[in-house]
């Protein structure tokens, strides 16, 4: 009930581990204690965009998380960076201080897996280094299979260290790394668990399934889908025309805007911020309306839901 | 102000039990208008800027000590009314950290909580216990963890693995249950355990709740109000002691169904465990007399109307059935066709003497 | 008590194999597999390797013997060999179990042991209603039960059975049916009814 939703952390530590890859130390600004995490769990980092634009939402899995000792977190350096990497690796420095979401764990261990098949490709291994942590600790059955570019195999070889004997295997390239037959070998009860790029985790998603893997025991990387594109809302009696931020959702928005209107679970479940549309198509992302009243778009609940059109109009 | 916790209350036998002029005040009436279904009633579970119930995570009251001994007392009789699968060990601790940390926070002069990385000491000055214990080695409690720390609070409890897509109930304490077993339930998918609930499957309410539920993130729990009604303050209505408790629903007259009949007020709050992901579902368990509530004229004129116009299938799962006609007679005499406010707010600050 | 048509009573889908499966195995606690255990234009065919119980110790199953139709001396010489079985299985295998309700539950339980999900499991019940009920009063298992009431064998007490069902104890909540009002005994009627 700490309305943890936002944690003012500071940098402890940056060390490049390659020349792509950046390991960041972050602990409270105030020198509190952190919200613990468990493995798989990710923070979502505000970090400021280049020439002025709006600040970037970087969602980052956590290495390690103690609620003492801090968070780690790994960069990759993107090529297509928006501002939000280049930033991590070129400017951020120890000291500096910076915006994090509490922990949110939206790629969690399965608690009856007999074994746990872990699947890492390239900077993917950040969820895999705290999953295998968490189940050595445990005593539990796991296997390990990273991927990574034949130049940076050292660079995971001393990431992953010490390495459990036949329980932890690098790969240069995923060529050189035999999916199905992996797959194939599995005991019952096994849970797989896909951290990379979309082609990797689609490709293990697509294997487990044509060996009948059903997709309950098939798990891979998510940050959700929270925030989106800004839009535009006009409520249509008063005239008021209300920027909806990719970060704010359009019941904040409406707040903010010192318009009164109801709301109660603002999570999409319980119907009652529902309000009217009268032009635009919203993009629904609640539990509470029918297919039909989403196919209808007269409603929408504003506290999950966004637009998919610029502008949406809100008879109200 | 500081609470003054009872010591003198009985939740069987002899029902030695009373809520205070605050405490009556301070009761969390569930009605929000003049009529009841269900419906998801969520919120976020935020602390109130006013006092009451809403103000603390895990509100702690005038019975907090009463409550405990008949918690230590129930599970003297049945250790297995608390049980936690072992694969909720993570949960156990992360109950017990949440609850020492939100009730040093909200309560500092009773309770206190101390860390040095692993090693800690808690203080529950109300109860009289000075622990320090190792954080993640059971071996240092006198209980297991979750255990330990349920003996310390009031209401029920149950934790929630996160799977497949649901919630399932794989631990929890129940010594304050209406009408359901733990000992039965353990194991249960969420809507396998809310199954004997009328009414709600066909709206859609726990498919909804459900999808919200497994939402709640760390640092946002969410709340809602649920009730029935008990004949005398027992918090033991559970199916197991029916035998014991059934016959006095039978026992109310006119007479004193004003005196013995309880409204049965869950705060049931949810909150996200971080280390285990799990979801800790609080229960917390209100009482009081239907002579107590009708003291305060709004609610006197609700309750009539809630209770004339209740749906026969809820108030038969609700156990309501057999005096309920008595119930109604009963709350007439409150009911001045006055119009109510919208909310549940008692609408006085004194109560009339 | 709960009145009403609320109830979380489990509900069965005749079977068919599912066909994003690598290997199927349908096993039944009776020799005989009605039709009705099967969606429509589904039989026994789709099945290849069955595992049945004959009630006779004449038997002798070679349970990794590979497909075919394997025969068993009892329901729980059936269980304690699929097990062993599941437990030296690969992912991708569906279970099939028909039977009555006690056994499709027990089977269900075993598959979980082996770290089977219940999507990886398609259950159907089949015949004469029978249940394992649980005293909730004394934790007695009554089992074989046919009709709304039974005397708990455990407590003495007359045990109405409520509609609730526990999966993990393969047992249906009983209550006392006369706790308000000893003697006050509903009519008993036949759960097939």
């Amino acid at each position: 009930m700490t309305n943890a939703r936002t944690l003012h952390l500071k940098v402890a530590r940056a060390d490049g581990i390659a020349p792509t890859l950046r390991r960041v130390h972050l602990v409270a600004a105030d020198g509190a204690r952190l919200p613990p995490a468990a493995p798989g769990a990710h923070i979502t980092l505000t970090l400021p965009a280049p020439a002025g634009g709006r600040p970037l939402h970087n969602s980052y899995t956590l290495v390690s998380a103690d609620p003492e000792a801090g968070y780690e977190v790994i960069v990759r350096l993107s090529e297509r960076s928006r501002g939000g990497s280049r930033h991590v690796h070129e400017s951020l420095a120890p000291g500096d201080g910076i915006e994090a979401t509490a922990p949110h764990n939206l790629f969690a261990l399965h608690s009856q897996a007999k074994k746990h098949l872990l699947i890492g490709g390239g900077i993917g291994v950040t969820p895999m280094i705290a999953f295998v942590t968490h189940l050595r600790e445990q005593g539990a059955s796991f296997e390990l299979h990273q991927i990574a570019a034949p130049a940076e195999v050292g660079v995971f070889e001393a990431l992953l260290a010490p390495r459990a004997g036949e329980r932890i295997h690098i790969h240069a390239g995923r060529d050189a790394f035999g999916l199905t037959a992996l797959l194939a070998a599995q005991p019952l009860g096994t849970h797989v668990y896909a951290c990379g790029p979309a082609g990797l985790m689609d490709g293990v998603e697509a294997a487990a399934a044509a060996l009948g893997w059903p997709e309950t025991h098939v798990h891979r990387e998510d940050f959700g889908a929270a925030g989106g594109e800004p839009f535009v809302l006009r409520l249509a009696a008063s005239g008021i025309e209300i920027a909806v931020a990719g970060d704010q959702t359009m019941l904040e928005a409406i707040e903010a805007a010192g318009v009164d209107t109801p709301s109660l679970c603002r999570g999409g479940a319980c119907g009652v911020c529902m309000l009217p549309v009268s032009e635009g198509t919203p993009e629904h992302r609640d539990h509470y309306l029918s297919e039909a009243e989403r196919g209808a778009g007269c409603l929408v609940m504003p506290c999950v839901s966004r637009s998919r059109s610029a502008t949406l109009v809100l008879d109200i | 102000m500081a609470t003054r916790f009872k010591s003198d209350e009985t939740f069987r036998d002899d029902y030695r039990y009373g809520n205070s002029d605050e405490g009556v005040l301070r009761f969390p009436f569930p009605f929000v208008e003049d009529s009841y279904m269900y419906s998801v009633n969520m919120e976020p579970h935020t602390r109130s800027a006013t006092p009451g119930v809403f103000a603390a995570a895990f509100d702690v009251d005038e019975h907090y000590v009463t409550e405990c001994a008949e918690r230590a007392r129930a599970l003297a009789l049945e250790p297995g009314r608390c049980m936690v699968l072992p694969h909720m060990r993570d949960a156990e601790w992360d109950t017990l950290e949440l609850i020492m940390e939100s009730l040093a926070l909200d309560y500092p002069d009773q309770f206190t909580l101390e860390r040095h990385g692993l090693d800690w000491t808690w203080t529950n000055r109300p109860l009289g216990i000075h622990q320090s214990f190792r954080f993640g080695d059971a071996t240092t409690l006198p209980h297991p963890p979750f255990e330990y720390i349920v003996r310390q609070a009031q209401g029920d409890f149950t934790l929630q693995d996160q799977r497949d897509g649901t919630l399932y109930i794989d631990g929890g304490v129940a010594t304050t249950p209406a009408d359901w077993s733990l000992a039965f339930d353990v194991g249960m998918t969420f809507h396998e355990w809310h199954g004997p609930v009328p009414l709600a499957h066909q709206a859609g309410v726990f498919d909804r709740a459900l999808q919200y539920l497994m939402r709640i993130r760390y640092g946002e729990p969410a709340r809602r109000l649920n009730w029935t009604m008990t004949v005398h303050p027992r918090l033991d209505t559970s199916p197991e002691n029916y035998p014991l408790w059934g016959p006095d629903r039978a026992g109310l007259t006119a007479e004193n169904i004003g005196s013995q009949l309880f409204l049965r007020v869950e705060l049931q709050s949810l909150f996200r465990l971080p280390r285990s992901n799990a979801l800790l579902f609080g229960i917390r368990t209100y009482l009081a007399s239907l002579d107590d509530l009708t003291r305060v004229p709004k609610w006197g004129r609700r309750l009539h109307r809630v209770m004339r116009d209740l749906h026969p299938d809820i108030a038969g799962y609700k156990g309501l059935t057999r005096y309920h006609d008595v119930l109604v007679a009963h709350l007439a005499q409150f009911d001045d066709g006055e119009p109510t406010t919208p909310g549940i707010a008692a609408d006085i600050a004194v109560l009339p003497a | 008590m709960s009145t009403g048509t609320a109830s979380n009573r489990p509900r069965y889908a005749p079977l068919a194999p599912d066909p994003r499966a690598r290997a199927h195995l349908l096993v039944t606690d009776h020799q005989d597999i009605a039709e009705a255990a099967f969606a429509p234009g589904i039989g026994l065919a789709d099945f290849p390797e069955r595992w049945d119980v004959v009630a006779h110790a004449l038997v002798l199953p070679e349970p990794f013997g590979g497909p075919g139709v394997q025969h068993f001396r009892s329901a729980s010489h059936l269980l304690a060999l699929l097990r062993h079985r599941l437990a030296a299985e690969t992912m991708g295998l569906r279970l099939y179990v028909t039977g009555s309700e006690p056994f499709v539950w027990d089977a269900a339980r075993v598959a979980i042991e082996a770290g089977m999900g219940r999507e990886e499991m398609r259950l159907f019940a089949t015949g004469k209603p029978v249940r394992r009920v649980s005293c909730v009063h004394c934790r007695t298992i009554n089992p074989g039960v046919t009709t709304t009431l039974v005397t708990c064998a455990g407590c003495g007490v007359v045990l109405t059975v409520r509609d609730h069902f526990s999966r993990v104890h393969n047992a249906w909540m009983g209550v006392q049916c006369d706790a308000e009002v000893p003697g006050e005994v509903p009519a008993i009627e036949d759960l097939s009814a």
